[in-house]
């Protein structure tokens, strides 16, 4: 569970202070799976950051799992999926998947079980002995994804994981993603400037405003699981909450443009 | 009649078809490698064709007497080929059998001590400097300061503090190759990006595990980049300490035969010199291909 208590973010430059969040509140439940969509620059890889403890907010409080988060203090039982490309170039595929294991003293022979478990889960037993590089941008992504799955984690923090992937890629992607979250039932907090993904994948999208940013629209999408993340796009009902969320969110990017024309 | 029918019935391929595209296949296979052998081929001939040009020109030049009289084109200053594989030979097997293995090795010596010495320290030092920023502040300066000396004027300083024999030849490898490590290692080492550090430590890494995961071999191959010319100015700095001051090595030989106006000795060394430098950078270069062999540039 992430509660996410009236926060707010300044910047300070030498000339001026910026607030990218002006007040941000809300909560994600025990192994929901909220999504945030908002104009660019309403800060929410900043709301991101700072719930993984990368960044300090000015002011409010974020609690994981109940407790309160302390800056460079990663929370218990976090992970955490990056838009770059996390995985280390210079270790294998199984090498990698097994990092977090390491770090965390688990002995040689229990790792290499659990990647190859992990490994035949996501169908790419044959890249064990792989270096990144031969691998696509998508199947990288899986491996940061098991990279961070191989530790366990309740809560995972995605900051626009399939951001920089193809269309089709990215929904087989959503499929894995749903089909472990299914199974794990992790508590899954995303940022993404996709709004099909969000509706296709969330229980409640949250719409930031322009910057200094606030909730404005805590919106449910009560689509019945499991869904089929390739026919679901085409229903009624997908539409209907994709035009009720960008109703809002569309109103947000006007004004953030408005404001680009009146500060030039 | 107008056939409106969209299903094109499909027609499996007949195995004698079948037969035939792999036919096709293996045929293209074979030519694409008689392509690439011939290829290689030729540039070798080319290659070889150049060299033997160059040597040519030089042996019979230097006979034409038009030549000997009136350029530089004369024995007496450029030597031969033929003379400097005469030399060679007499240098190892032949009339002074074994006299040129204990200059050649000492060379050899000074030149890989040095350049471990200066690979280590530059490694060490640039990975610790990009580490802690207010330091790597504060020596700026410094350091910018030291790599812009011309450094090649403090050989004979050096040669005056740690004498005739190894060591200075060692320390003046080390003052030229250090810099060019460091900097390498700095550079790299300050390049890493946030969110990498970021995503281990959601994994569990302390500072120590990132440091050996994940600084160690990121800066590493920005350190192998620098390894082709640190070797070559290893050398340079190992020969330029020989000629300063020594009593034993090829830049020893090189002065010597300065004072005895002998320039197929100098020809000879330089052959070897050569020789030697050609050698070490492509061991140096099979190393890196085996320890960088997760780069996408080395991949097979």
């Amino acid at each position: 569970m992430i509660e996410v208590s009236h926060i707010a973010k300044i910047y300070h430059s030498a000339t001026r202070e910026t607030y990218a969040i002006g007040d941000a509140n809300f909560t994600v439940g025990k192994g929901e799976f909220v999504s945030i969509v908002g104009p660019s620059g309403c800060g929410k890889s900043t709301l991101l950051n700072m719930v993984g403890s990368f960044m300090a907010p000015s002011s409010g409080s974020i609690s994981v799992n109940g407790q309160r988060v302390v800056p460079g203090k990663i929370p218990k039982g976090l992970g955490y999926i990056f838009q770059k490309d996390t995985v280390l170039p210079w270790f294998t595929v199984a090498r990698n998947i097994g990092l977090g294991l390491k770090f965390r003293g688990v002995p040689q022979a229990q790792i290499a079980g659990k990647v190859d478990r992990l490994l035949a889960m996501a169908g790419l037993e044959g890249c064990h002995d792989m270096f990144p590089h031969h691998l696509s941008g998508g199947m990288r992504q899986r491996v940061a994804l098991l990279m961070t799955l191989a530790c366990d984690p309740d809560i995972l923090l995605l900051d626009e994981p399939f951001g920089a992937l193809d269309s089709n890629t990215k929904m087989v992607l959503h499929k894995e993603l749903l089909d472990i979250w299914q199974q794990l039932g992790q508590t899954i907090l995303m940022v993404t400037h996709d709004l099909d993904e969000a509706v296709t994948l969330s229980d409640r999208v949250i719409v930031l405003s322009a910057p200094p940013s606030r909730v404005v629209l805590d919106h449910r999408v009560d689509i019945a699981r499991p869904r089929d993340v390739f026919s679901l796009r085409q229903s009624r009902e997908f539409s209907e909450h994709v035009r009720a969320i960008w109703g809002v969110l569309g109103h947000e990017f006007k004004q953030v443009g408005r404001e680009a024309l009146e500060h030039a | 009649m107008l056939d409106l029918s969209l299903e094109k019935p499909v027609v499996p391929l007949s195995p004698e078809g079948q037969a035939g595209a792999s036919n096709t296949l293996d045929s293209y296979r074979t030519r694409a490698a008689r392509e690439a052998s011939r290829d290689r081929l030729i540039v070798l001939v080319s290659q070889v064709v150049i060299l033997a040009t160059v040597l040519g020109l030089w042996e019979g030049l230097t006979r034409v007497p038009w030549f000997v009289q009136n350029t530089f084109m004369d024995p007496f200053f450029i030597s031969r080929p033929s003379m400097v594989v005469q030399r060679l030979y007499d240098w190892t097997v032949g009339a002074q059998a074994g006299f040129i293995w204990p200059h050649l090795a000492s060379t050899l010596l000074a030149t890989m001590i040095g350049l471990v010495v200066s690979v280590v320290t530059g490694f060490v030092v640039g990975l610790l400097l990009s580490q802690n920023p207010r330091v790597a502040r504060v020596l700026n300066p410094f350091i910018t300061g030291a790599n812009s000396l011309p450094r090649i004027a403090f050989v004979p300083l050096i040669t005056m503090i740690f004498g005739l024999g190894l060591a200075s030849k060692v320390v003046t490898a080390w003052f030229i190759v250090f810099f060019l490590v460091f900097f390498n290692t700095f550079k790299g080492s300050c390049s890493i990006e946030k969110h990498i550090i970021d995503f281990c430590r959601t994994l569990g890494a302390s500072p120590s595990q990132i440091t050996w995961s994940v600084r160690v071999p990121h800066a590493l191959s920005w350190t192998f980049a620098a390894l082709p010319n640190a070797v070559a100015f290893s050398l340079i700095g190992v020969v330029l300490a020989e000629f300063v001051g020594s009593t034993v090595g090829m830049g020893y030989l090189i002065i010597s035969s300065l004072s005895t106006l002998n320039a197929t000795d100098m020809f000879s060394t330089i052959t070897l010199l050569s020789a030697l430098g050609i050698f070490l950078v492509t061991m140096i270069r099979k190393v890196e291909r085996y320890l960088m062999r997760w780069a996408p540039e080395f991949r097979e």
